[in-house]
């Protein structure tokens, strides 16, 4: 009975084409439009930056923390001066030219170098011209990889050292872009996630304004097989959700999302938790309106807490911590750790026993709020 | 097939259903009319398990009310459309066919055949959305007999349905031969169809039996008016007071109006009456009483108030 359910709930979203917008074209396009945007090289042509006051190997290491696109070569160079001669002919694109001395605090050097104008104090200059503004941004970026390898040289020996001993592995992190498709492609098919379980719970709420649910509530079936039923497909179409954003990441962006098990028990965990938690916030609607409401508002505070939107890891420790209170931030500590560290299919375990248990307790709590709204 | 004994149900301060006893046999079509608000459809929630009576008990076919056996037994059809619009009248009964346990085969047989009963064969592939009023309530009535109930619940089927369409629902349920339970608040209807009628106001029933008992007990007597081209109908007036069967007469100008016993039957005599006094008459009208009156009679007020 709960397949019965089930299979007429999918039949009515295809027909309606809820489905097909929510499960194929909503998520396709945001893939293509997230791969167009990390996955190629960019747009623009070679941009060439020039270095000098940091040896090569810290120029490289800097240069894997900055995730500089592969159009952009960097160059050391003798001193300043060349630095800037360099930049005015045009022969660069923009340039950093460091100073060690005024580097020497670790403190100074920490303060974000990538607004304009704020290079002097922590040691950096960023030579720039003003018919190169992407040469601009890279080089600021190239600054603030070039400052926090000198950070971590001196928590490495509470002194400027150079080479610093942590390094940045360029595996880890991928080249540029990719390694940001990596991290976004999961992020925003666990929001779809969220969003896709919220819509297809509103159509139970449909159901009851058109009077099918009555006709449901009437006939010899139990209530639980009912909202079984709906929970069956809407965790059908999630997966299909999160399977269409992955494939079309991967097979068609080159996306790497990780050890494949791996991610199929993290998109398992995640539809879950996800699928349950909409569920159970759109059972708590009075009619569609409100239900779309709840979902849009706290589909927005869970994709900010939980590093949808932005990454965790640049938030406050307050909400770096509030981030593992929310099922999509967990999600996104599995995928994390699958895609950007390259760890293998146990290290997805953890996370996904904290989904199971999210998904538990949520669908508890909806099994019980749907169940009244099917029987009296 | 189905007994109710004392349902109530509260709504806060306000008792939508109370105390509320009938039964239905096998085979009989019992009508519940009532004005709308006067507890029909609450009361059909409960037999059906859409709500949980504060107060008293149902039984359907032995089985406790709300429990699956009783809903097994029972086909609803409720007052507003109840199916996808999105789907086909096929698809639609082929869900709800599932839910009752009908499955292969059988259940496409039976789908043939209740859209054979209520006249959609031809249009039984084409979305409920695309139908017209009337067929969209074939299509929800199809709906509550495609699993054979032993009961069936129907819940002002014809409301805002075109007089086509309401008599093919009408004689549809008139063919039946099984138990129903038909609310309503056309009182032609609940003549027409139902052996025994509950006559519904403010959350009980307040008379109960066949449509003729009912009249008999609570709608008044037959009335007949006689219209004259005389000025002075009193001569006439005596002469009908004097007749087996009349009960009052009431004249007023070159009009008489008549309380009888049986309007219909006394006609004649009282035309031939007239004509034996030299009155000429220029119009007659016989009025018998019906379940409006009494419901006015029962009630003081007009049953579609």
């Amino acid at each position: 009975m709960i397949r019965v359910i089930a299979a007429n709930e999918l039949r009515r979203r295809v027909r309606d084409r809820s489905i097909v917008i929510g499960c194929l074209v909503a998520p396709l396009l945001m893939a293509a439009v997230l791969g167009l945007s990390f996955a190629a090289g960019g747009a623009s042509g070679p941009v060439r930056l020039g270095v000098s006051g940091a040896s090569a190997q810290l120029v490289r290491a800097a240069l894997n923390a900055s995730q500089l696109p592969r159009q952009v070569t960097v160059e050391v160079m003798g001193d300043g001066a060349a630095v800037r001669a360099a930049v005015a002919d045009g022969t660069l694109g923009a340039g950093v030219v460091l100073d060690v001395k005024k580097a020497d605090t670790p403190r100074r050097v920490l303060i974000p170098v990538v607004a304009p104008g704020s290079t002097h104090e922590p040691g950096f200059d960023v030579i720039t011209r003003s018919s190169s503004l992407l040469g601009q941004e890279y080089a600021e970026s190239l600054a603030a990889g070039l400052s926090s390898q000198l950070f971590a040289g001196q928590l490495d020996g509470g002194r400027v050292i150079d080479p610093p001993r942590i390094s940045i592995v360029s595996e880890n992190l991928g080249h540029g872009q990719k390694g940001t498709l990596n991290f976004f492609a999961p992020n925003i098919a666990v929001v779809f996630l969220f969003i896709g379980s919220g819509l297809g719970m509103r159509s139970l709420l449909m159901e009851r304004t058109q009077g099918t649910l009555t006709r449901i509530a009437v006939s010899p079936v139990r209530a639980s097989r009912v909202v079984l039923g709906k929970l069956l497909a809407i965790f059908t179409t999630g997966l299909a959700t999160i399977g269409v954003i992955w494939a079309v990441t991967t097979f068609v962006f080159g996306a790497s999302w990780g050890d494949p098990g791996g991610v199929a028990l993290m998109a398992v965990g995640a539809t879950l938790a996800m699928c349950a938690l909409g569920v159970f916030l759109t059972s708590l609607a009075k009619d569609e309106q409100q239900a779309f409401g709840i979902v849009l508002i706290v589909g927005l505070g869970l994709s900010l807490l939980g590093g949808n939107l932005l990454p965790s890891g640049s938030l406050p420790s307050l909400f770096q911590t509030l981030s593992l209170g929310t099922p999509n931030g967990w999600a996104l500590v599995g995928f994390g750790r699958l895609a950007q560290l390259r760890e293998p299919v146990s290290a997805a375990v953890d996370p996904f026993l904290v989904l199971l248990a999210i998904a538990a307790v949520m669908g508890l709590l909806a099994m019980t709020r749907v169940r009244r709204m099917v029987e009296p | 097939m189905l007994t109710c004994e004392g349902l109530t149900k509260r709504f806060g301060g306000r008792t939508a259903v109370d105390g509320v006893s009938f039964s239905v046999a096998a085979g009989e079509c019992y009508g519940l009319l009532g004005p709308n608000g006067a507890g029909k459809t609450t009361t059909i929630s409960m037999l059906c398990g859409l709500l949980e009576p504060d107060a008293g008990s149902v039984s359907v076919d032995g089985a406790p009310g709300g429990s699956l056996g009783a809903k097994a037994a029972v086909g609803y059809v409720p007052q507003e459309l109840a199916l996808y619009p999105d789907l086909s009248a096929v698809e639609n009964l082929k869900f709800f066919g599932q839910l009752y346990g009908m499955v292969g085969k059988e259940l496409t047989r039976r789908i043939g055949e209740t859209l054979e009963l209520v006249g959609l064969s031809e249009r039984g592939r084409d979305r409920v959305g695309t139908y017209s009023g009337g067929m969209k309530r074939r299509a929800n009535m199809a709906a509550g007999l495609l699993h054979r109930p032993r009961l069936l619940v129907l819940d002002e089927p014809t409301v805002g349905v075109d007089p086509q369409s309401r008599n093919a629902i009408l004689d549809t349920v008139a063919a039946l031969g099984i138990a129903v339970l038909y609310t309503t608040h056309y009182m032609e209807e609940a003549s027409k169809l139902c052996q025994r009628i509950g006559i519904i106001d403010e959350g009980r029933i307040i008379a109960e039996g066949t449509n003729h008992q009912l009249i008999v007990a609570h709608g008044g007597r037959d009335r007949v008016r006689l219209t004259t081209h005389s000025h002075d109908v009193r001569p006439l007036a005596d002469a009908y007071r004097d007749l087996a069967g009349v009960h009052t007469v009431q004249a007023e100008g070159a009009t008489l109006e008549l309380e009888t016993d049986h309007g219909p039957g006394l006609l004649p005599g009282l035309v031939a009456l007239a004509t034996g006094l030299g009155f000429e008459l220029s119009g007659v009208e016989v009025r018998i009483p019906d379940l409006e009156d009494v419901f006015l009679g029962l009630t003081g007020k007009e049953l579609r108030d």
